[in-house]
């Protein structure tokens, strides 16, 4: 792992992201309908008053021509104006990215804190009927729908109970944190469920499989305590595999956790992108998609970088 | 055929809301105060009247026009004084007739909510705005008919039209007036006038979270008074919570966090009754489904092949097929307006009568249960919207029903703008679609020769002359008598079938009192300042 290989990986990325970008432009133009497509029933909206938009908007020129001015202006920073509300694509994105981060965020810290000791705890008591209640448990997880757990806590804390919002992101005129962690307990339970129960899996088989080693049988001769032996020997490696889908996760949770946000009417980039798609608004759509592949590259250089880490013997040349 | 119970039902549900209204002026004082929670289930795009792509349900209870539409879609004064119309002296027609002028008196007194006077510039400005092509509007229509606007004094204002224009009030104007004071000079593509507009109406934008809510707060200076002399509005504040999910925004009905939903699902609405607190209000909505043919298919162009068609569809399978909620309708005017001409005719679902039709007309049944003519087959091609799931059932439907009389339909659907294209290029046989109008639609971008929304080289020079009468005539009487004579030449010629119409379902706590449901695109919160809540 050094510098210079870290320089390459950015260098590398650079073609890559030019090639993801010409690819999503193209897709979203071939998706059929376009931006104008609001105004369809609306007969007072006149062929030539979508004429004059279509031009104000570029949309009249052929597509490659609309590509290099779209790619043109990004290279200088300009992601350009949304359709939908005319607002700068940048801002937009800047607005829904705090939400989803703070929502994000914190469900990645909880999941980690959750899914490592019930991932070891399983491998370590294999067959137990601590671990067959884990498994279980994460099978649940797995499986339930968030939409439907979602609507679920909802009906129990927020109708029955009365004890939490059932969506928002704070109350009128509060925005106190007590407030905002109140409106954050739903969401952020709905989007942990499902990533402990998936991540608990990955750090379960990771270490069911370095603990059958021979250094983890070494480490027991020379007399290491189980504890010692799970935590200082083990969990490094057993986390390989973990990270690189930890690291995805974290991608596909800052594109936006489309069905909580929009369950919890959080003010997120996951229903940024729909409401998007829905309007096909192309700026704000290649912009959030490029952020998403920027968050994709980024992420793997993370997780090379984290593999080097946690075992000297991977060396990036 | 046409049922009329659930028409029925609503014209109880308004008289109703105006029996309240009457029954409450007098018996039990209105309270002021309390704070209105709204679900919305769209992301408000942006809050100009002029450029968001939704009905402005927010903003109409900050900006308001010189006129607005009341619940049965005829115009009342806001910040004019009166209707203009050639009684009072408001319209005057020129001498050769093909032009007009209208005058407006502004309502004195009135007040911008940062304090500064409403006057007669900022009606000038707003059309100017409007008008300007560098501004990204989908609403300019109005814009174009008028040359230009005198401002004598403070309070008038006086339009010279290039043409007669009928439909004066559907658009600018009604839409919003925008404070010349802060919007001159501005980029209005970008202003932060989108984000909280200034205006004049009972509420005043004090926050917008894109992607969460708008608050409107009690604008104190409001120039209206109830009639026992309080200070309107009642409400302390109206929250638009911005909740995306429908399950959502039923749970927040039901835990209490929501008050009101405009826009109820319709397969969800039995859950609503069930709950207390809650009432249901079904309200009219101006939008109509139809079915269309192409005149340029020779044989579509014969009467008794349209008349037949009519004949087939059972009209009741697709009110049910979209939840029970739409309404049957015989006339392309839906019934909610006084235009409307209860006596059009109407081709009831008849079969036999269909078959017949088609016998007598030449059309023989083939061995595979299609008719043939000249040795051509009743085929033909059929378009709906794409990935709309409603039209994509209907259209399943109707061309079982049609399948019945031996005609067969090819579905051949398109998204969005294909389909837009679709229909005004006349690339289609037969196509199912709908409109959504203001009130008092212009009719002859439908069905006039030529029209911009006439897709189906369709032309009736007759029709033409009548819609010529209906739409440059701003005599009542002369087009009401119009209007019924173009209701009764659409339903004979038959370029269209009007289907249903639909309706809107609002969910509101009982609590809340004067409510009464608008049908127009001005939205049901175009009179928020009479609403109250009880305790």
């Amino acid at each position: 792992m050094s510098f210079s290989f870290l320089i390459r990986r950015i260098l590398g990325a650079i073609p890559l992201l030019f090639g993801i970008s010409l690819v999503l432009f193209t897709i979203i133009h071939l998706a059929p309908g376009g931006p104008l497509d609001v105004y369809a029933d609306n007969p007072s909206v006149s062929p030539e008053a979508l004429e004059q938009i279509r031009e104000a908007f570029g949309l009249d020129r052929p597509v490659p021509v609309q590509y290099v001015l779209w790619l043109r202006s990004m290279l200088v920073g300009d992601w350009g104006l949304s359709i939908r509300t005319g607002r700068p694509v940048l801002d937009e994105i800047l607005t829904r990215l705090g939400p989803t981060m703070q929502l994000g965020g914190i469900s990645m810290l909880l999941s980690f804190l959750v899914a490592v000791p019930l991932g070891i705890i399983s491998a370590a008591r294999r067959g137990s009927r601590t671990d067959s209640t884990v498994t279980l448990a994460a099978f649940a997880g797995i499986s339930l729908p968030v939409f439907w757990s979602a609507l679920l806590l909802q009906l129990v804390f927020s109708v029955w109970l009365g004890w939490l919002p059932s969506a928002g992101m704070k109350s009128i005129g509060d925005g106190s944190v007590s407030d905002r962690l109140l409106h954050l307990i739903l969401p952020v339970t709905v989007l942990s469920l499902a990533t402990i129960a998936s991540w608990s899996r990955y750090i379960r088989s990771g270490m069911v499989d370095v603990l059958s080693q021979d250094y983890i049988r070494t480490a027991y001769a020379k007399g290491r305590r189980e504890g010692s032996v799970i935590l200082r020997h083990a969990l490094r490696n057993a986390m390989i595999p973990a990270v690189t889908v930890i690291a995805i996760d974290f991608v596909t949770i800052i594109s936006g956790a489309v069905i909580t946000e929009t369950v919890f009417a959080w003010p997120g980039i996951g229903r940024l992108f729909v409401e998007s798609m829905n309007g096909r608004d192309y700026p704000m759509l290649m912009g959030l998609m490029m952020m998403g592949s920027v968050g994709v590259v980024a992420a793997n250089i993370i997780a090379d970088i984290v593999y080097a880490t946690l075992d000297p013997r991977i060396r990036h040349g | 055929m046409t049922r009329f119970t659930r028409r029925g039902m609503f014209r109880a549900t308004v008289a109703g809301a105006a029996l309240t209204v009457l029954s409450t002026g007098w018996a039990a004082a209105q309270q002021s105060g309390g704070t209105l929670d709204v679900g919305l289930t769209y992301e408000i795009d942006t809050m100009n009247v002029y450029s968001t792509g939704y009905l402005g349900d927010a903003q109409a209870t900050i900006v308001e026009g010189l006129l607005a539409p009341d619940k049965d879609a005829n115009y009342v004064p806001v910040l004019a004084t009166e209707v203009p119309t050639l009684d009072n002296g408001g319209i005057e027609l020129s001498e050769d007739g093909e032009t007009m002028t209208i005058t407006y008196h502004l309502r004195e007194g009135v007040t911008w909510h940062d304090g500064e006077p409403f006057t007669s510039a900022d009606v000038a400005f707003t059309w100017e705005a409007v008008k300007d092509p560098a501004f990204i509007a989908e609403s300019k229509s109005g814009t174009e008919t008028i040359d230009s606007i005198e401002t004598p004094d403070d309070h008038t204002v006086i339009v010279h039209y290039n043409t007669v224009a009928p439909d004066f009030a559907s658009t600018l104007f009604t839409f919003g007036v925008m404070p010349k004071h802060v919007l001159e000079g501005v980029d209005l593509n970008t202003a932060e006038y989108n984000e909280l507009p200034i205006g004049t109406g009972p509420f005043m934008a004090t926050e917008f979270e894109r992607g969460q809510y708008v608050v409107a707060e009690r604008n104190p200076d409001y120039w209206r008074t109830a009639e026992d002399g309080t200070q309107l509005p009642y409400l302390d504040r109206i929250v638009f919570h911005i909740v995306p999910d429908s399950n959502t925004v039923m749970t927040q009905l039901r835990s209490g966090e929501l008050d009101l939903v405009v826009k109820t699902p319709y397969n969800q609405a039995a859950q609503i009754e069930a709950m207390d607190g809650l009432e249901l209000v079904v309200g009219p909505l101006l939008s109509w489904q139809h079915l269309d043919f192409n005149f340029r298919n020779a044989m579509l162009d014969d009467l008794a092949v349209r008349q037949a068609v009519a004949h087939a569809i059972d009209r009741e399978v697709l009110i049910r097929a979209q939840g029970g909620f739409p309404e049957a309708i015989k006339s392309i005017v839906v019934p909610v307006f006084s235009m409307y001409d209860d006596t059009t005719p109407e081709l009831a679902y008849d079969v036999d009568m269909a078959n017949q039709l088609l016998d007598e007309a030449g059309y023989e049944m083939g061995d595979d249960g299609i008719r043939t003519k000249d040795g051509e087959r009743m085929s033909f091609e059929f378009v709906v919207t794409a990935g709309n799931a409603d039209d994509e059932n209907i259209q399943q439907i109707l061309m079982a029903q049609l399948k019945e009389i031996g005609i067969e339909l090819v579905p051949d659907n398109r998204a969005g703008v294909a389909y837009r294209e679709a229909r005004y290029s006349g690339d289609y046989d037969m196509i199912y679609g709908r409109w959504i109008t203001s009130a008092d639609p212009v009719y002859s971008v439908f069905y006039g020769t030529g029209g911009a929304n006439n897709g189906q080289d369709y032309s009736d020079p007759a029709l033409d002359e009548v819609l010529a009468t209906l739409e440059s005539s701003l005599d009542p009487e002369i087009r009401q008598e119009a209007s019924s004579t173009m209701q009764h030449m659409i339903a004979e010629d038959l370029p269209s079938i009007p289907l249903t119409t639909n309706v809107a379902l609002i969910t509101k706590t009982t609590a809340l009192k004067n409510f009464v449901p608008n049908p127009t695109n001005m939205t049901n919160f175009v009179n928020t300042a009479d609403w109250y809540l009880e305790e």
